[in-house]
């Protein structure tokens, strides 16, 4: 079976972000970015399916040169190969503009079964998955805690809230989004790194995949005009000094709600 | 000018209490547009509930009353919502940003080639647009977003009061055939195993975030103050994800909702699934390197500090101070 996982690179968890000079995003420049941590759990399941028999994982990204070095990453970790639509006609989609891209490469490719995170850690929209899955006419479910397999067909467990599961069994092909914490993200190992040099990463454009004016900044229909971090909330009282001050102020705090 | 259409959804059997809030929502964004409210209610032996929704605020409610769609599930409920569509004609739908929202809401707009906006907390008619607000970067910033219409989007639960006043509405059974393949099959729901720890009867809770680096740092640093505090030790999500401690530890949305009457938060940044998990305790002392870390949003005590400084110095202090 081949599967296809879809991967985003995003800033850092780590890095510090700040609203760049025009207010419509965090500035990109000089910053450290990873692969989306929801999208590393969309990998190792993939991986897993591959390591349990056969199984071609490949990964596909959109962003510009950055992005190869998530894609050597998840080569490392053990994708086959890669894709990467690198072009600045592709910058500034919105999710349907991205779900566009991604389904004009899935066409190509014919996955049984294409895997992602749930979301971005960076715009937190969530849309993707479902959008490329009706772009196809595939079914797809979200939230995925665990995946099994089972003559052509997947039994997933997906999340709901306050810790209930619901089971959807989906027949192939079909999408699923990946839940954080399903299992364990493998690291590259130096020998997969090594091995990763070797894979190939195929560069598309937007124009390669039919979709000029389609996708991008003027094609987006949902436009973000501003960010800023959020207001703070009355409460929080600031406690500055020492650590002997903070914490005699901590104490005598704590005595006040009777827990001392 | 188009119409509002908000897609209601059953808990327990009873329409919950995020619908109304998409009617409150709605309705607010009706009055300053002019729109007509529109709502789609889909189940099994619904009627008497399409009739209260009805009464209470969700003007034309259209009804789907059949067995295929007693429980969520993808094809149905696509049916239900593009008869409803079909129905209303709407320039704006709200669908509430639950597990069953989310999985369809995307798949609508894309459906209907239409911008979409996920888990925004508040939404405004502003001249011919529409305003959107919601949080990007796990809460670390707010982001005003100005889709084109038509648009699909989610709002979160709870961010708005319910609608509690009665409006005239009308209950129309639409005319969908909502039978019919269905790619994906609902097998069974299975509710949260009962907690090995429950946080919800701690009184005093220290939880530790991802900054603490490792899974022994929470013996070394939280779980003395919790033993000194009484209290237990919790954790955020990314703690549970990297297996340093088990889901039971787990604080938020996706883990337990705790109400304590000190919650002290260390190195924990206050991603929203978190927040909503432990924003209600009596008492919140945040400790965090960074000052603009959004736990210090809902915390009544803030400090700016080294938690490898403060924490193990904080209970040495609480120690001395019960002698």
């Amino acid at each position: 079976m081949k599967i296809l996982v879809c991967l985003k690179q995003v800033p850092h968890a780590d890095a510090r972000l700040d609203v760049r000079s025009d207010g419509t995003w965090i500035q990109e420049e000089n910053i450290k970015f990873e692969i989306n941590s929801y999208d590393t759990y969309a990998l190792e399941e993939a991986l897993r399916i591959k390591d349990a028999g056969e199984a071609e994982v490949v990964v596909v990204s959109i962003g510009p040169d950055r992005v190869t070095q998530a894609l050597r990453t998840a080569l490392g970790m053990g994708a086959d190969r890669a894709i990467h639509v690198n072009d600045p006609d592709a910058e500034g989609s919105d999710s349907l503009g991205i779900a566009k891209i991604l389904a004009a490469v899935a066409r190509a490719e014919s996955p049984d079964l294409i895997l992602m995170g749930l979301m971005a850690d960076d715009g937190n929209f969530a849309a993707v998955g479902p959008m490329l899955a009706q772009l196809l006419d595939v079914p797809h479910t979200t939230t995925a805690l665990k995946l099994e397999k089972a003559n052509g067909s997947f039994t997933v467990e997906r999340e709901l809230e306050g810790g209930a599961l619901e089971v959807v069994k989906l027949g192939t092909p079909a999408l699923i989004t990946v839940q954080t914490g399903t299992n364990q993200v493998r690291y590259a190992s130096l020998k997969g790194i090594m091995a990763a040099k070797k894979k190939p990463i195929d560069t598309r454009s937007v124009a390669d995949l039919e979709l000029s004016g389609q996708v991008g900044a003027a094609a987006a229909k949902v436009r973000i005009e501003k960010v800023y971090p959020p207001p703070k909330g009355e409460g929080a009282e600031m406690v500055e000094g020492s650590t002997q001050d903070v914490v005699g102020k901590l104490v005598g705090k704590i005595k006040e709600l009777g827990l001392l | 000018m188009g119409s509002i259409l908000l897609v209601a959804e059953f808990q327990k059997g009873r329409i919950r209490e995020a619908t109304y809030e998409l009617v409150a929502f709605a309705r607010r964004v009706a009055e300053a547009s002019g729109r007509e409210v529109h709502s789609l209610v889909a189940g099994s032996g619904v009627e008497a509930a399409a009739e209260e929704l009805a009464k209470k605020g969700g003007g034309t409610v259209h009804l789907v009353d059949h067995e295929v769609v007693a429980q969520y599930s993808l094809d149905p409920f696509l049916r239900a919502v593009t008869a409803a569509i079909e129905g209303a004609s709407p320039d704006i739908v709200l669908f509430s940003n639950t597990p069953s929202g989310w999985d369809l809401a995307p798949r609508v707009a894309a459906a209907h080639d239409a911008a979409f906006v996920s888990d925004c907390f508040e939404v405004e008619a502003e001249g011919e647009n529409l305003v959107l607000l919601r949080r990007v970067f796990n809460g670390k910033f707010d982001a005003r977003v100005v889709p084109t219409l038509p648009v699909v989007a989610t709002m979160q639960p709870g961010a708005t009061s319910a609608f509690e006043g009665s409006a005239d509405g009308q209950v129309a059974k639409l005319d969908a055939d909502v039978t019919g393949e269905s790619r994906t099959q609902f097998v069974e729901v299975r509710e949260a195993e009962k907690k090995g720890v429950d946080l919800s009867k701690a009184s005093v809770i220290v939880s530790g975030g991802r900054s603490l680096g490792g899974p022994e740092k929470f013996e070394e640093v939280i779980k003395p103050l919790a033993e000194a505090l009484g209290g237990a030790v919790g954790a955020s999500r990314p703690v549970v994800d990297a297996g340093w401690l088990p889901h039971e530890y787990q604080v938020g949305s996706s883990g337990q909702t705790v109400q304590p009457k000190l919650y002290v938060a260390c190195g924990i940044s206050g991603a929203i699934q978190h927040l909503v998990g432990m924003k209600s305790s009596n008492f919140i002392i945040a400790i965090n390197k960074d000052p603009d870390a959004p736990i210090f949003e809902v915390a009544d005590l803030g400090v700016v500090g080294d938690l490898f400084e403060i924490v193990p110095a904080l209970t040495q202090a609480v120690k001395e101070a019960k002698g």
